[in-house]
């Protein structure tokens, strides 16, 4: 029996729109409709072009802004009803910059232990021998105990970050773009890293990257994201064989794999991202989609379960079918 | 050697510190052909953009720059004015930035923007400026061109600013564009789309391409040839075949098996890395510049200062001593 961590049914969080003075506001659905489920030991990859609403849903999982409707529960708890303290035990983020996420007026060992003390943990001594251990853990040696930020390489700062993350052992962490900030030869140490420590700490993952090379590698689980909707969701395996939503298609069609016998790919995605305050009708996909229907501008299309997989699409929800027949 | 849209020979950028100079750039030489694509790649502080940067003569006041050789069709550029180089850029050479919003002006509209350009290289009627610029945007891509013209660059999303950007640098035709990760503020979609339209425009106006890069995707999908830089340094470089295909030096080696890619990297697998930081440039650096990080180093290597030397292939060039068949044992 699989234990659920995450599990959420129809999330969505609005934002109102100032449009400037006497011109009242306006709704922005960066999250509409968002189900999803996440079992212990799991890597699930969040993916999208920017502005689809991946960092807004994981601030809402990591309890950091609240739903509009929906409900979200960790670990079985609505998440509405966990403390503060108790949640930031379960679920811990990592951000995307190194750079900016570590308080640079703070030594490396007092960032790491600042979330035991914030669980109001006052025995020096464990704190001291916890931070070490976690420093072990995640690389670091022991010698920049007392360095400062500025001291230490990009992929330093994000062990550090890692660190920090994990210092009271949450079971779930929310990986922001973990390596987009930093160089090849450095991003492969630290997506070791995440791999060596979800196995060691039995952890649950949920990662947001537009880099798909990084996501086929790491997670176990990818959804795709666009205007606020999932529009497909299937094990890495088929969804990077067997894609079937035209927008996914199209992702990994854009995908610049380092071979040089291989032009650049024409991805036909001919207009540009819509924007979130005025989407396009019916599927919010279609202006841009290579397989269009006359039905797509009318009605948005319903969830299926095809093969192995989570579509939002006209092609796969038999209306297609059902018009010609 | 007339038929390089650019020469550099022998280019060093010393950046003086409190605590010592800082030899940013080392020896570089480099050369373009027109309708050719040159990749510069390499990680964060190796030098690349002070390269592109001191060819185009717009380091920071501190930078000394030292070349021996600097020729632009055929023609040495190395010792003009300020003036004079300012008639250049823009014009025989465009270049594109990463973050197309910082390097257009908020405060005017783009086609304000595009038609200053004209004005300040060609003499040309104002009427004559606006159409052409509409031209332009048409030629990147860009529908509605017209009303873009009154546009300011906040009403534009990234992927039309680096259109803009583009149409800008192309609107005095030049010879060479020095394009500094033109795409990496943008989404995948995107960049794939910027990509293939800069392709197309350089076959058509048949230019030389500088493009600077840290993604090896990028690389190998539009490059002619590579420069690898690595401290400074180019450590390798050759065809883009040769060096995805047979790289020599351990750097780029090392590099090649840091990337996943999908279908021939073993997911959840570890993947390859290469460990230790790049070294200290300030002050005097003897021997191999990689020799810290290196698994086959030997004592030759930290003795003296490495020369590139040419593969049995003489259009690929590394800078390590050993021996790659003896190196494709070990690996």
């Amino acid at each position: 029996m699989t234990e659920v961590m995450i599990h959420a049914s129809g999330v969505t969080r609005n934002f109102s729109i100032s449009r400037g003075m006497f011109r009242g506001k306006q709704l922005l659905r960066a999250v509409n409709g968002v189900d999803l489920t996440v079992t212990r030991g799991e890597v699930l990859a969040l993916v999208g072009e920017s502005g689809c609403g991946k960092t807004t849903l994981a601030k809402i999982l990591l309890g950091l802004l609240p739903q509009t409707t929906g409900s979200v529960s960790l670990c079985g708890t609505p998440i509405d009803t966990v403390p503060r303290l108790a949640l930031a035990r379960m679920i811990q983020p990592i951000f995307q910059d190194p750079y900016s996420s570590l308080n640079p007026r703070k030594s490396i060992g007092s960032i790491i232990g600042l979330p035991m003390r914030v669980q109001g943990e006052n025995d020096q001594q464990l704190i001291d021998r916890r931070v070490e251990e976690t420093m072990d853990l995640v690389g670091l040696p022991p010698r920049l105990l007392n360095a400062f930020p500025n001291q230490l390489s990009g992929g330093q700062r994000q062990r550090v970050a890692i660190a920090r993350a994990l210092v009271n052992r949450p079971q779930i962490v929310v990986c922001d773009e973990p390596t987009s900030a930093l160089d090849v030869s450095v991003q492969s140490q630290i997506l070791n890293l995440l791999n060596d420590l979800r196995q060691e700490l039995n952890l649950t993952y949920i990662i947001i990257s537009h880099n798909l090379a990084v996501v086929e590698h790491i997670a176990s689980r990818v959804a795709v994201m666009y205007l606020g909707r999932i529009v497909e969701q299937a094990d890495t395996a088929s969804l990077f064989q067997n894609p079937q939503h035209p927008y996914t298609r199209a992702l990994l069609d854009s995908v610049l794999t380092p071979d040089p016998h291989l032009g650049l790919p024409n991805t036909q995605l001919g207009a540009s991202y819509p924007n979130p305050i005025d989407p396009p009708s019916g599927c919010a996909f279609h202006p841009r989609c290579v397989n269009a229907m006359p039905h797509c501008a009318a009605r948005a299309p319903s969830g299926q379960a095809h093969k192995a997989a989570y579509v939002e699409c006209h092609l796969y929800d038999g209306t297609e079918t059902a018009k010609a027949g | 050697m007339t038929d390089h849209v650019l020469n550099v020979k022998n280019l060093s950028v010393d950046i003086p510190l409190a605590d010592g100079v800082l030899h940013a750039v080392d020896g570089i030489d480099i050369h373009v052909d027109r309708g050719e694509t040159l990749c510069i790649v390499g990680e964060s502080g190796c030098g690349k953009s002070l390269t592109s940067l001191a060819i185009m003569d717009l380091l920071p006041k501190k930078a000394i720059r030292t070349l021996a050789a600097l020729d632009l069709g055929g023609e040495s550029i190395l010792d003009y004015s300020e003036r004079q180089m300012s008639d250049i850029r823009g014009n025989r050479m465009g270049m594109i930035f990463q973050e197309p919003m910082t390097s257009l002006n908020p405060a005017f509209t783009i086609g304000n923007q595009m038609v200053e350009t004209l004005h300040r290289h060609r003499n040309i009627s104002g009427r004559a400026a606006h159409d052409l610029a509409k031209h332009m945007l048409e030629k990147v891509g860009i529908t509605a061109a017209a009303q873009r013209l009154n546009q300011y660059p906040h009403q534009l999303s990234g992927g039309l600013r680096q259109r803009v950007m583009i149409a800008m640098t192309l609107l005095c035709e030049p010879e060479l564009i020095i394009a500094d990760e033109p795409t990496t503020a943008l989404d995948v979609t995107i960049q794939a789309q910027i990509l293939l339209l800069l392709q197309e425009l350089q076959t058509e106006f048949d230019m030389g391409l500088i493009l600077i890069t840290h993604d090896l995707g990028v690389v190998a999908r539009i490059a002619t040839r590579v420069a690898v830089m690595y401290a400074g340094q180019i450590v390798e470089q050759g065809t883009v075949e040769q060096i995805f295909d047979n790289p020599m030096h351990p750097y780029t080696r090392g590099l090649m098996q840091c990337i996943p890619v999908p279908g021939k990297t073993r997911p959840g697998e570890p993947l390859g890395s290469i460990p230790g930081m790049v070294p200290s440039l300030i002050g005097r650096f003897t021997g191999c510049r990689f020799a810290d990080r290196c698994s086959l180093v030997t004592d030759a290597c930290r003795s003296d200062d490495i020369a590139l030397r040419d593969a049995t292939d003489a259009t690929q060039a590394y800078r390590c001593i050993l021996d790659p068949r003896a190196m494709a044992k070990v690996a």
